[in-house]
């Protein structure tokens, strides 16, 4: 019992040293040999996430002026031009998607601008309304209508409006010849929503951005929880929704190709490619050197973890350049590529949910919950 | 020690009354405010109503969530109960109510296991046969012929052992080789906790990881000893503090655990600190007034059934934490016999499961969607346990073969990273799993654990 007694008061010293010495060493709030990771959310903020709203809000307002110009003489021409400015403009948002918590994450932006059909929705017949979607009945009752709720909270809501809408409308069959005043006003107001979300968001990060920077905890909901699992979420996405899916990977090979991302547009590719190099920007912090959670796993003595994850995004992404546009017609006369594409996503979904969550005690869970 | 035990779980000697009161007040208090926040928190609705299918327990098939007003009205039941245990009201009827709708709630979902429910259900079991209601009561002012001062010994003893179990397990858990010599999980843990005022930027030296996980082991392992030792006991209670809020700032998902365990090591303290703890409670004097006690100690009327029933609780809970040495290979990687053992917070374990279901007959092939089955915290747990992993598997046999697939074989892929190794491939992919056995056998398509290359 002695024994026993003594190791305790052993320890209660080692305890009160502890806490005794660690208030005589802590000066400043940036640890010398520790990673500062409060400068990593700032650069985090300033030098990617706030950037790309600022772009995301002038390639926004540059398509409303290509849109206009459509609906007031609806052509090849302007249609070709409408083109290239949604191309920019959804590209543009997919390098924002990855930002899907906090401001964007209140506003249901992703919901209202992009929606993917949840990963809870599985594709089992054409029709339903799953994945990259677009519900061309209610977007047509809606115009013929003239009055719409933009705002209600239904899976045909999401899908009537945002990039799905507009692909249909500015690049689906008859899109010149069917245009009509009722329809250029949809558009319009289309364009107007999204305005109106994206600038909501923009402004929404000015004040946000101290609650992310100052916040470097990683329990869920923290912003460092928030990167490992939007990686972990988004690769979910480009593996099932974006191009698993479409390919057949839930339903014995049946190809799904008019599910895929913006179908009338014909750019599903490009925005996968999009999609993959924007969850690699999150994974770096934009190449930002030292500053990106690539740098935390090395900091964390993970540096094998971090060559091979990031060797594993180059990878996966040869395989998906490897795939032309549209994907529509890749589906059908390159399966093969597809398919190679979907192994090489799956491996990079692995190294996110198990090496990285666990070498930075994230737990990839969308929802709070006990545990021990 | 073997002398003292038998004197503190004696049906003869008697003690004061005091210390189950206590223990009984504060026990309902905690659990009624467990119950508000986990209705607050919104987690009946995501946990027990959301989801489609449930893992339930080998041999507990039966106990299926209720429906949504169903299963807020058995949290409601907990809820009543609960504050009824805390009032002395009606007390048998009530405890019997709190352990049978709390255990059933527990029982509902495998990956909502936490040790520190299971500790609730005992504590809740036990206290049926407790007399904490003899005193300071609401039954005894109805019945107030029933009050007594004192109980036979082991009522109190019985308490004491149940934390005696839960520490000293929990220190044997931590007696492993990533724990002591690689200070696994905490060096994986502690860099996440920079945030923390002074001791943050101390989070990131590995001889902290080392403190924290060698305290840790020698508090579990002794602190038990030392609240049982009288002269040792406020300091050791000072140690329960620091330690349990410790754990509570440093790892705040670990939810009520520290409170559960602060509130209840106070059962270590003598009648008297009871009683003086007691004295301020409203119409604690008050109750004196209207009658005087039965001298008579509190009387067992089955006395040597229920003696046979303790010495076999008693064993159950020495043996039952060790029943993991009956199977081969590494526990961790293996969870054979992990739950109901009092592991707590032992490991870093996570997966990533992709699931194949094949049709024996058309050579149809399938790729399961998690999520179409399983939430987040559902997959997240299946993902790094074979029981979870096997159940699952029989239940997408059921779901695709209603979906038309004639003999459905379901295979799995699944990677698991634990304790600071890289994942690994955790099964073999070519078992078809819905042909598996569920049960208490060893689960021998689990790959062997390779110890870590890093």
């Amino acid at each position: 019992m002695k024994k026993i007694t003594a190791s305790f008061i052993a320890m209660t010293l080692l305890l009160t040293s502890l806490f005794s010495c660690s208030k005589n060493e802590n000066k400043d709030d940036n640890p010398a040999n520790g990673f500062d990771k409060a400068a990593m959310l700032s650069s985090y903020s300033d030098n990617l996430i706030i950037p790309a709203y600022a772009t995301m809000q002038q390639k926004i307002a540059a398509l409303q002026i290509a849109s206009d110009a459509f609906i007031a003489n609806p052509n090849a021409s302007t249609q070709a031009a409408v083109k290239t400015a949604y191309s920019e403009t959804h590209l543009q948002y997919i390098k924002i998607a990855t930002f899907n918590f906090g401001p964007a994450d209140n506003a249901l932006l992703d919901n209202y601008l992009n929606f993917c059909g949840g990963l809870d929705y599985s594709f089992t017949a054409d029709g339903e309304l799953t994945g990259f979607s677009v519900d061309t009945n209610s977007i047509n009752n809606n115009i013929s209508a003239g009055a719409y709720n933009l705002e209600m909270l239904t899976r045909s809501g999401f899908y009537s409006q945002g990039f799905p809408a507009l692909n249909y409308l500015y690049f689906g069959n008859e899109a010149i010849t069917k245009m009509d005043s009722k329809r250029a006003k949809y558009i319009s107001d289309l364009l107007a929503r999204m305005k109106i979300l994206i600038d909501k968001v923009a402004n929404d990060w000015i004040g946000y951005r101290s609650t992310f920077v100052s916040n470097t905890q990683t329990n869920s909901g923290s912003p460092i929880a928030y990167i490992v699992n939007q990686m972990s979420y988004q690769l979910d996405l480009l593996k099932g929704p974006r191009i698993g899916w479409p390919l057949g990977k839930q339903s014995n090979g049946k190809v799904f190709e008019t599910k895929c991302e913006a179908y009338y547009a014909g750019i599903s590719m490009a925005l996968a490619v999009e999609n993959l190099n924007s969850i690699k920007r999150l994974y770096t912090g934009n190449n930002v050197s030292g500053k990106g959670l690539s740098d935390y796993l090395v900091a964390l003595n993970q540096s094998t973890l971090n060559t091979d994850v990031l060797a594993q995004f180059d990878i996966a992404l040869a395989k998906l350049k490897a795939i032309p546009d549209p994907l529509s017609n890749s589906l059908l006369t390159q399966p093969t590529k597809v398919d190679e594409a979907y192994k090489e996503i799956q491996k990079l979904v692995t190294l996110m949910k198990t090496d990285v969550a666990s070498a930075t005690a994230v737990q990839i869970s969308y929802a709070d919950n006990d545990g021990d | 020690m073997i002398k003292s035990l038998q004197q503190r779980l004696s049906f003869d000697k008697t003690v004061s009354i005091a210390p189950l009161i206590t223990f009984r007040i504060v026990f309902g208090l905690l659990m009624f405010l467990s119950i508000v926040r986990f209705w607050w928190n919104g987690w009946i609705e995501s946990i027990y109503v959301q989801p489609k299918f449930h893992f339930t327990y080998v041999g507990f098939e039966w106990v299926q969530p209720l429906g949504n007003i169903g299963m807020h009205l058995i949290f409601l039941c907990i809820g009543l109960s609960a504050l009824m245990i805390v009032f002395g009201l009606f007390y048998r009827f009530a405890t019997i109510v709190f352990f049978i709708s709390f255990t059933y709630v527990e029982l509902i979902d495998v990956t909502t296991y936490l040790n520190h429910y299971y500790f609730i259900s005992l504590v809740a079991f036990l206290l049926i046969f407790l007399p904490a209601n003899k005193d300071y009561a609401v039954d005894m002012r109805l019945h107030p012929e029933q009050r007594r001062l004192t109980v036979p010994a082991w009522c109190v003893g019985i308490l004491r052992f149940q934390m005696t179990v839960v520490y000293i397990f929990a220190g044997i858990a931590k007696l492993n080789p990533d724990w002591l010599f690689e200070a696994m999980p905490m060096r994986i843990w502690l860099p996440g906790k920079t945030h923390l005022p002074i001791i943050g930027s101390l989070m990131y030296e590995t001889w902290v990881a080392y403190l924290f996980s060698w305290f840790g082991a020698v508090y579990d392992l002794l602190i038990a000893f030392f609240l049982l030792n009288k002269k040792t006991r406020p300091i050791a209670f000072a140690f329960v503090l620091i330690f349990h809020i410790a754990t509570a700032i440093f790892f705040p998902a670990i939810g009520m655990f520290p409170f559960v365990m602060i509130a209840n090591s106070l059962i270590f303290f003598s009648a008297a600190f009871h009683q003086k703890l007691q004295s301020y409670l409203l119409f604690y004097n008050n109750r004196l007034k209207k009658t005087i006690p039965n001298s008579q100690p509190y009387y067992f009327h089955f006395a040597p059934l229920m003696k046979a029933a303790l010495y076999i609780y008693i064993a159950f809970q020495l043996v039952f934490p060790f029943r993991y040495l009956l199977y081969p290979g590494h526990l961790f990687w293996h969870e054979e016999g992990f739950r109901f053992s009092w592991r707590v917070m032992l490991m870093e374990k996570s997966g990533a499961a992709y699931f194949t279901v094949k049709d024996k007959i058309s050579q149809q092939k399938i790729e399961v969607n998690n999520r179409e089955f399983l939430t987040p915290l559902q997959e997240k747990m299946m993902s790094t346990q074979p029981d979870l992993i096997v159940k699952y598997a029989h239940h997408l046999a059921n779901e695709y073969r209603q979906k038309g697939i004639q003999q459905p074989a379901v295979y799995a892929e699944i990677y698991v990273a634990l304790n600071g190794s890289r994942s690994r491939l955790f099964i073999d992919s070519s078992v078809n799993l819905a042909a598996e056995k569920l049960g208490w056998q060893h689960y021998n398509w689990v790959l062997p654990y390779l110890k870590k290359s890093n």
